[in-house]
């Protein structure tokens, strides 16, 4: 077992490229759309990349208008494409990656399918000052156990050529998430970091959902993504 | 832990899949659906059960028309333009009789379409598809949950009956992640055997045959008319819908899967309004609840059906209510879903007396 330098993340010490990835569903999209808003209100020129060529629905994208009028870059596939059932990575993605004026955050897509489009930055990120996120949700499927989830991140890591700076602990049940699931979710999180050698970052709050002191330090979020019922 | 779990909806239907029993899917991925079929592929696996992606949805459906032969229960899922590929198989195995679940998950037509949610397949899945005197049991769910009891409930019917089963739902409650709880494991051992008919451990006895065929019209006509009794027989016994908010409507909107739900959301901003309206949701939609239905559009002064498609289930409501004065329709397509304001303004035009909508 590894040591594991306690977490003393802050958002200010992210560097300057923050990317999330992680399995399907985990809250990535969410996270990397909250995180961008953060990072917007301390920094002039903040970008917002959807790399995600896996997820139909609830995506980035469909985020775009939104964010662009809070005077967030929004990079996706050009309007035209928007809905087409394609992998398409705009080229201004790498372009808003080497701009040294700007915080950029990348939601990348779930599984192996959105490390190879990760991969494909490679050459850009490794000259770039960055830092890759691994969302976790204990109560998803294929991240349920800890080694499964150790397993999912040797793989990830390999597959995208880029070293997992950061776990997220993103613990929740949707709307019946309590403090219970979340501090879970920080004990989980904590046993992957000592298995692989990685810090957690942090602890994901939806902001509506009382939870009393976190063992790492809190990112209260937004829901941004929803179902039509919930408009 | 025995805890609710954070689930999309493709792959809590797979799970629940596995959970009943099933240990055979025959499928080839399309997007809004293409979950499913990874989940299968990676879960199957681990409970000795068998997945295979065949070259296009024609073999799939033949593949599940052997499996299904044998009395085992098999499965696919599929999206519209995928279904359509389907149907001469779908027609098989209804005249042969056979148990299998299909889950359509359906997205915007015709055509290629689009990837979005629509409720464009419902005259498909309900009046036919395919060739013949035939139905499927066609069960709509409406959150994630019961998309999880209905594959369970779609496998017992389909043994039951003998009979192909469809669960319809949509891109949207494929997509979405809601907390779920799965039932507990069936293990296959303790399934019906089908012992009677199917082509299985059948050495030294006579020998069986399962075909959807015979030459002789006199005896085809006994067959299809076997076929009707037996879709009598369903019609009285598993019809399935839920009633929200009916105890004092006025008003009722009439609507299933996605968009049932939508109008839950719309009803209760349309109550804060002072409008008591309420909502009729079908479940199974065929058998479609004629009689239930008619009975709850008693006394209401109007009825409206809210469809993601230019209106199929319509037809269905007009034949069950017959009072067409009454009744509304509105709807959107093309993977385009109705907003909860948009069909409180429809409510008000209507409720106001105004038939342009």
């Amino acid at each position: 077992m590894m040591k594991v330098q306690k977490s003393m993340f802050e958002i200010e010490k992210v560097r300057r490229v923050a990317v999330f990835i992680g399995m399907f569903g985990s809250g990535k999209t969410e996270i990397a759309l909250n995180f961008a808003l953060k990072l917007k209100s301390k920094y002039e020129e903040v970008a917002l990349e959807d790399i995600d060529v896996i997820s139909p629905y609830f995506r980035t994208r469909d985020l775009k208008a939104e964010f662009e009028k809070m005077g967030i870059d929004v990079i996706t596939p050009e309007e035209k494409l928007i809905h087409a059932d394609l992998p398409i990575i705009s080229p201004k993605v790498k372009g808003f990656i080497n701009k040294e004026n700007y915080r950029v955050v990348i939601d990348c897509g779930g599984n192996d399918d959105g490390a190879v489009v990760l991969s494909s930055l490679y050459s850009t990120l490794r000259n770039e000052d960055h830092d890759i996120f691994f969302v976790i949700n204990p109560y998803r499927p294929f991240t349920d156990t800890v080694n499964k989830t150790v397993e999912h991140i040797k793989r990830l890591e390999k597959t995208s050529r880029l070293k997992i700076s950061y776990l997220v602990n993103n613990s929740n049940i949707g709307n019946l998430t309590e403090e219970r699931n979340i501090l879970y979710g920080e004990d989980f999180a904590e046993k992957i970091g000592e298995s692989v050698g990685i810090p957690v970052a942090m602890t994901v709050i939806k902001e509506d959902i009382k939870c009393g002191n976190t063992r790492f330090p809190r990112f209260e979020i937004k829901k941004f993504l929803k179902t039509p019922w919930e408009v | 832990m025995a805890e609710k779990v954070m689930v999309k909806g493709n792959e809590a239907m797979g799970e629940a899949a596995v959970r009943s029993g099933c240990r055979l899917y025959f499928g080839y991925p399309i997007t809004p659906q293409s979950e499913f079929t990874e989940y299968m592929a990676r879960r199957l696996p681990e409970v000795n059960g068998t997945f295979l992606q065949s070259e296009s949805e024609v073999s799939a459906v033949n593949m599940i028309y052997g499996a299904a032969a044998t009395g085992t229960r098999v499965m696919t899922s599929t999206s519209s333009p995928g279904f359509s590929l389907m149907q001469e198989g779908v027609s098989y195995i209804a005249g042969a009789e056979l148990p299998c679940v299909f889950v359509n998950v359906v997205r915007g037509g015709p055509g290629l379409g689009d990837i979005q949610p629509a409720q464009s397949d419902y005259f498909q899945a309900t009046k036919g598809g395919g060739h013949g005197d035939y139905h499927m049991i066609v069960l709509a769910p409406g959150t994630i949950q019961e998309s999880v009891d209905l594959i369970k409930k779609g496998f017992d019917l389909a043994d039951k009956y003998r009979n192909p089963v469809m669960i319809l739902t949509d891109g949207m409650l494929g997509q979405m992640m809601e907390p779920v709880e799965f039932p507990e494991f069936v293990e296959p051992d303790d399934l019906p055997t089908h012992s009677d008919w199917a082509l299985k451990n059948a050495e030294g006895e006579n020998a069986r045959i399962v075909r959807a065929f015979n030459i002789d019209p006199v005896e085809l006509e006994e067959l299809n008319i076997a076929y009707q009794k037996k879709y009598r027989k369903i019609t009285e016994n598993e019809i399935i819908y839920k009633e929200y908010f009916m105890d004092d409507a006025e008003y009722m909107f009439v609507g299933y899967g996605t968009m049932g739900r939508i109008l839950i959301s719309v009803i209760k901003e349309a109550r804060e309004q002072g409008i008591k309206i309420g909502l009729f949701r079908p479940i199974s939609l065929w058998p479609f609840p004629y009689k239930e239905l008619k009975k709850a559009s008693e006394g209401k002064k109007a009825i409206i059906d809210i469809e993601m498609s230019e209106g199929q289930m319509i037809e269905d409501v007009k034949l069950a209510i017959e009072d067409s004065s009454r009744i509304h329709f509105y709807g959107r397509s093309g993977g385009i879903i109705p907003e909860p304001n948009e069909i409180l303004d429809v409510m008000n035009k209507i409720i106001g007396g105004d038939n342009n909508v």
